[in-house]
């Protein structure tokens, strides 16, 4: 075993750097095919973005046609193609049609609210779901695991927007003997404090969007910890661990889970990536100023450049985060080194 | 572990704690609006949204606002004005005021609002279609003189705020504007103090304005993204007032004894857009309309065939008034018109199978009907919007009406752009649901009926609700435009609307009403636009937010009764922690015990 291990570290660190070169590669393949796919893809999208903005307005055809070249729309699909190939190389994702304004700067002013909740959430959900999902699988059939399990795939069965309202009527407006103790929505207060008052202010409106969030993903996490954790359950070093005398609690935390978290790791770094896309449907019941909204109010319109924007955003970021799980799992799991 | 679960309940048991937002100061009076649609842009030359409209009445000053009482042109940052007797040259006196930095007002500040709207496109994409008729624009003094390329009869409603020349002249690229340092410099009865992007607008009261300062000392305006929210929120009192309710919220609010339902005359009108032969502006036919909709009796029969008082209760909740007009509803009381006698369609199917039957579209063996030529079946698509619950009934209803014609109706559900393109651009309808909220001055809606309205044949420009083109419609809309008494250009008006009502191209179905929620122990008076039974959020001009009180804090003794509901909520949080958390340790001990054995 030991030689085994010592002919394997020399070429390990080469190793990693090439197969996470390959990766990223690969990687900048795939966001390069995706810079042209969304390009066609909003292309496709029924609708004419000129006339829905001006939907309401009584507005002349040579009006039309300014606003038409204002946006770039009266020229060539390839010629705008090419524009926009051009300007994303520059990291210029164009003017918002109906903002009128710089799409980065919109996505720069969102993408502080939506990281702060939904990387909350995320932080929260994982720590509950692998919390849980260690104890379930630890003693499988149990009370706990029988609650936790049913509990968690009732919340994940749940429609977010059902949810996000409940706890808004309940625990936002107050029914019989509940008071309303959370603000009905935004980021913080008209009247908010500075200082360290700002910060629990937002705090304090998070509570609710960030509770619906954790309700209804977190039993992913729960699952997969507990059918990993079920798996290591039967093996040898638990026995071993066990013989030893050592205590239950001692046995789980420091032999079974750490071994049982590898799925759960792929699984958290592909939430990541979708982390930068917020959460449209909570966003939207608790009027949190996210890019979810952004995004869902850039369908409406159809406005395709705040569109192509956050849309690039959202699928680079997933990209970019399973890549680097990829090279983390490279250093995790020893088994994928050997492939 | 155990602790730090401990730790999160209780972070969320103090969170749950009333007073992380400031108190507001004592006898401050302050009303928050709320509203579900957020400010697209705060430079006026770039808005177009509804909200962001509002906000411009509350923080410039307009030329002229339309009357409390009668909402004709009244003056507002224009004391007085003439026309020269061929309607092309308008002079307007600008009052002697004060911009809210202290600046005089004069006409050179409108003449540079207008002409940067006339000679730079980007300052065009708000409101472009205001200036459009002008030639020029020059200022002496406090005189400023528009002269017109044509006749216009709706000169004095015209909806462009008047900016601060002294403050707008630096801007470089009024494109890229975006207008949001506050203290904003206006004009209006409010000022702008803080403005947070997607979130809230404060306003002050402007206490130097012409009109005397407002009642109250700040107004807020503040975004929810969805109307149930707004609706928990107006309940809590987050909030003080909502307007533009749909009628499911609407009555949701019954019940409670603090707030007041609005229910006035809307500003709206909703009607069926027909498919009656489509063409584009060179008069080339387009799109696939159902060839039976071209003939006039067809379209007559349908009229006769709805029932508008049952679609009002059914689709409505009974919150809208049956149309028997056309296009403008029944709020603009000079403009508004109305079949009667003979004229006047009322819900009648016999009638209806009669003029069917009289015209030669003969009932096939499965009680269709075809062509008379029997070319076709009369089947006809019904466009409507996806997820709109009040238009799946609408199709319901009108379906089973129209089947006791032996005419076949089908919904088509089409998403919002989908639609506008199918309905205005490339006519692939047969019948669609349409609908338009009308101003003071109803230019605006009788021009979507025009011929230059209808798109090219390549699907550039348009503006048409309707595919319109009457000879008869055009005449009287020229007649109007040249027509500087009111009376008589109401009397044109109407006889437009008449047009529309007996040629059908759209067939008026109800005029929804306004439905708002208010907060009595908050708001202890509001005058509505108009007066009589008007609109108080999204109406024209500033009236009601002007004329808005407060409860005065003293009255509102109950307010220290809210700050004691939040003490004990926030003891019975503490007391659910504390319990939560004896819970979770004695399991813990529990646990151990176990294990030891």
């Amino acid at each position: 075993m030991t030689v085994v291990a010592e002919i394997d570290a020399a070429p390990a660190g080469h190793g990693l750097l090439r197969y996470a070169a390959a990766k990223a590669g690969g990687a900048l393949l795939s966001i390069a095919m995706v810079v042209v796919a969304t390009f066609f893809l909003f292309r496709m999208l029924p609708g004419d973005p000129v006339r829905a903005l001006a939907q309401g307005r009584n507005m002349t055809p040579a009006q039309l046609d300014l606003e038409r070249a204002r946006l770039g729309l009266d020229k060539s699909i390839p010629e705008q193609f090419l524009h926009f190939v051009g300007q994303t190389l520059r990291f210029d994702l164009g003017t918002s049609y109906e903002y009128k304004r710089p799409v980065l700067d919109l996505i720069g002013e969102r993408i502080g609210p939506t990281l702060l909740l939904t990387g909350t959430a995320l932080v929260m959900a994982v720590s509950l779901g692998i919390w849980q999902g260690a104890r379930a699988g630890w003693k499988p059939g149990s009370r706990f695991d029988r609650f936790s399990t049913a509990v968690s795939l009732v919340l994940w069965s749940v429609p977010t927007f059902w949810l996000g309202l409940l706890l808004l009527m309940v625990f936002a407006a107050g029914i019989g003997p509940i008071p309303g103790l959370f603000p009905t929505r935004g980021i913080s207060s008209v009247d908010a404090p500075d200082g360290f008052g700002y910060v629990l202010d937002v705090a304090h409106h998070m509570v609710l969007p960030c509770l619906t969030l954790v309700a209804v993903v977190y039993a992913q996490y729960l699952l997969v910890m507990r059918s990993s954790v079920l798996d290591e359950v039967e093996q040898d070093y638990i026995t071993t661990a066990r013989a030893k005398g050592l205590k239950d609690d001692d046995i789980r935390r420091r032999h079974a889970v750490p071994n049982a978290l590898l799925p759960t790791v792929t699984l958290v770094f592909m939430r990541i990536g979708f982390v930068v896309g917020g959460a449209v449907t909570v966003e939207a019941i608790f009027s949190w100023p996210g890019l979810g909204q952004l995004f869902y109010q850039a369908i409406r319109v159809p406005d395709f450049t705040l569109m192509q924007g956050t849309f690039l955003l959202i699928t680079v970021s997933v990209i970019l985060m399973n890549t680097l799980a990829d090279v983390i799992y490279h250093v995790l799991d020893p088994r994928v080194r050997s492939v | 572990m155990i602790r730090k679960c401990l730790a999160v309940l209780a972070a969320i048991g103090l969170l749950s704690l009333p007073g992380t937002a400031n108190a507001a100061e004592p006898g401050r009076k302050v009303v928050k609006v709320g509203v579900t649609q957020a400010v697209d842009s705060m430079n006026p030359f770039l808005a177009v949204r509804l909200v962001s409209g509002q906000l411009q009445r509350w923080t410039y000053a307009f030329l002229t606002v339309p009357d409390a009482k009668t909402l004709q042109p009244s003056p507002d940052l224009a004391e007085s004005w003439t026309t020269s007797p061929d309607g092309l040259t308008w002079t307007f006196k600008i009052r002697t005021a004060k911009w809210s930095d202290g600046q005089p007002i004069t006409a050179d500040d409108a003449a540079w609002t207008f002409t940067k709207m006339m000679t730079d496109d980007a300052a065009k994409a708000g409101n472009g279609p205001a200036v459009e008729n002008f030639a020029s624009v020059t200022a002496s003094g406090q005189d400023l003189t528009i002269k017109l390329k044509a006749p216009q009869a709706s000169m004095l409603d015209i909806p462009v705020a008047i900016v601060p020349k002294h403050v707008w002249e630096k801007v470089p690229d009024i494109g890229k504007f975006e207008a949001d340092q506050v203290p904003a410099v206006g004009s209006g009865p409010y000022v702008v103090t803080e403005y947070k992007k997607d979130q809230f607008v404060r306003l002050a009261a402007n206490k130097d304005y012409w009109r005397g300062a407002p009642k109250i000392d700040e107004l807020q305006m503040i975004f929810y993204d969805n109307p149930a929210a707004s609706i928990v929120g107006l309940k809590k009192g987050d909030i003080d007032l909502i307007g533009r309710l749909a009628p499911p919220d609407f009555e949701s609010l019954k019940g409670d004894d603090n707030l007041v339902q609005w229910n006035a005359e809307g500003r709206r009108a909703t009607y069926l857009q027909v498919n009656h032969g489509a063409t584009t502006s060179d008069n080339k036919p387009i799109g696939d309309g159902h060839p039976a909709l071209k003939d006039p009796r067809v379209r007559q029969a349908l009229h006769y065939a709805i029932d508008k008082q049952k679609l009002v209760d059914e689709t409505q909740n009974g919150l809208a008034r049956p149309a028997d007009g056309s296009i403008i509803p029944p709020l603009y009381k000079s403009f508004f018109w109305e079949a009667s006698g003979a004229e006047k369609i009322t819900y009648n199917v016999a009638k209806a199978n009669e003029i069917l039957d009289a015209a030669g579209y003969k009932k096939g063996a499965d009680g269709i009907r075809t062509m008379p030529d029997g070319s076709k079946k009369l089947q006809f698509r019904f466009s409507i919007h996806t997820d709109a619950p009040s238009e799946e009934k609408l199709a319901e209803y009108l379906t089973g009406w129209f089947k006791e014609l032996g005419i076949q109706l089908t919904a088509r559900r089409l998403d919002s752009s989908k639609f506008t393109e199918e309905t205005g651009t490339t006519a692939l309808f047969d019948i669609a649901i349409s609908g338009w909220s009308v101003n003071p001055d109803p230019e605006e809606v009788l021009g979507t009926h025009l011929c230059s309205r209808r798109p090219t044949a390549s699907g550039e420009g348009g503006g048409t609700e309707s595919f319109y083109c009457d000879p008869q419609y055009e005449t009287l809309y020229k007649q109007q435009q040249k027509e500087l008494d009111r009376t008589k250009r109401a009397d044109i008006i109407k006889k437009m609307e008449q047009r529309l009502y007996v040629d059908a191209p759209v067939i008026a179905l109800y005029y929804p009403n306004d439905l708002e929620g208010y907060r009595k122990d908050r708001i202890a008076s509001i005058t509505p636009i108009p007066e009589d039974k008007g609109i108080l959020y999204g109406g024209s001009g500033y009236w009601p937010f002007y004329t808005v009180e407060a409860v005065s804090q003293d009255a509102a003794a109950e307010d220290g009764g809210g700050s004691s509901t939040g003490l004990i909520a926030g003891i019975a949080g503490a007391v659910v922690v504390l319990a939560l958390g004896g819970f979770v340790l004695a399991r813990r001990r529990q646990g151990a015990a176990d294990e030891r054995e």
